[in-house]
């Protein structure tokens, strides 16, 4: 046999899921829009540390409306998301695999050592998502001293999150 | 109306960088199964985002007077490539394994059996230990069998240099399997 034919034996397949292609077509997208509309960077980002961050993130977006930013997306070997972003409104805040840098997830901490503050546009609307979608409810939708209405919620690792709904331009509390 | 040709839709993603969308949808399937042949499914999925998101960045070097992308991004993905051997390597020893197991199950003669499970592996590191850029002409012409001209245009070279690096590559795979080879291959 001559060598190229023998060379072609060796030419075989790969079996490929079949949702590759898709996949590459929307990080594809996600780097061109990335161009067109360049990353925000703000001059603050807090980052959250997670034990799962892909289910963190699906929680994030479900429950609180979060939205990823693909390009920010980092990914190990075996295919589960390291670190990425969400944004909301002009907020946008980091979400990382736990023990790097330092940081923990409240899960494996005990205790979570910050809470974060949200302005929602409508309250009532936020906290029914939130609710349908199994966000435990630590401190009750409530007005307070009707400058705000406010409610807390813990994320599925234990991360809290304030979000509020401002119901006058001043705050009575500036008045007095 | 004919579909644009890859070279008015990149032309077009200077100005509006979304159309680029349009090459992955062209080619991206064909470029997929290349590097899948060569590293096997898992690495080609992270290359094929490697090689789509380098292609976009170099948009603006693309020869307008080329009709089709393909070439360029064959070139982009053999260079890619390089950066995987050893990938490339197992992957070519298993595909050997493979092929003279199927050889040796169409023949049923045991003779030409043994010839296959010592000449297939032999082929495989034959392949592997040519040189880089003889190897990548040897593999777009023998498994993406592409013609000797859009080899040239992946590789960046004179077509000329084409044939001499395939005349070469083939010089080297018959060096490469003749020492104990020549009374296995006067067998068949």
């Amino acid at each position: 046999m001559k060598p190229v034919d023998l060379a072609k034996k060796l030419r075989r397949e790969a079996a490929f899921e079949p949702a590759v292609l898709d996949r590459g077509k929307a990080a594809l997208m996600a780097t061109i829009r990335q161009e067109v509309q360049p990353m925000r960077r703000p001059t603050i980002i807090p980052r959250l540390p997670y034990e799962n961050v892909g289910a963190a993130l699906s929680f994030l977006e479900r429950a609180f409306g979060f939205r990823e930013v693909a390009a920010a997306r980092g990914v190990r070997a075996d295919g589960a998301i390291d670190y990425t972003m969400v944004e909301f409104g002009d907020g946008m805040i980091g979400l990382g695999a736990q023990g790097a840098h330092g940081a923990f997830s409240p899960m494996r901490a005990g205790t979570a050592s910050q809470y974060i503050t949200v302005h929602v546009d409508d309250i009532d609307a936020h906290h029914q998502r939130a609710l349908a979608s199994g966000a435990e409810i630590v401190s009750r939708l409530h007005d307070h001293l009707r400058d705000y209405r406010v409610y807390e919620a813990l994320d599925l690792e234990g991360h809290r999150w304030r979000f509020l709904q401002w119901l006058r331009e001043t705050p009575q509390s500036e008045r007095r | 109306m004919d579909p644009p040709s890859d070279a008015a839709v990149i032309g077009r993603s200077l100005d509006e960088p979304e159309a680029f969308g349009l090459v992955y949808d062209r080619h991206a399937a064909t470029v997929l199964r290349f590097l899948g042949r060569r590293v096997g499914a898992e690495a080609a999925e992270g290359l094929l985002g490697e090689l789509f998101r380098i292609a976009f960045e170099r948009r603006k070097t693309f020869d307008a007077a080329r009709v089709s992308a393909l070439p360029w991004l064959y070139g982009i993905g053999s260079n890619l490539l390089l950066k995987h051997r050893r990938a490339e390597a197992r992957r070519l020893r298993a595909s050997a394994r493979m092929a003279a197991a199927d050889h040796a199950a169409d023949r049923r003669t045991s003779a030409a059996a043994i010839d296959a499970h010592v000449l297939f592996p032999r082929v495989a590191d034959a392949i592997d230990s040519l040189p880089d850029s003889e190897r990548e002409a040897l593999l777009l012409f023998a498994w993406e069998e592409l013609p000797y001209g859009s080899v040239a245009e992946a590789l960046k070279l004179p077509i000329g240099t084409v044939r001499s690096r395939l005349s070469r590559a083939r010089a080297h795979l018959r060096e490469l399997l003749e020492p104990n080879g020549k009374g296995r291959e006067r067998s068949r």
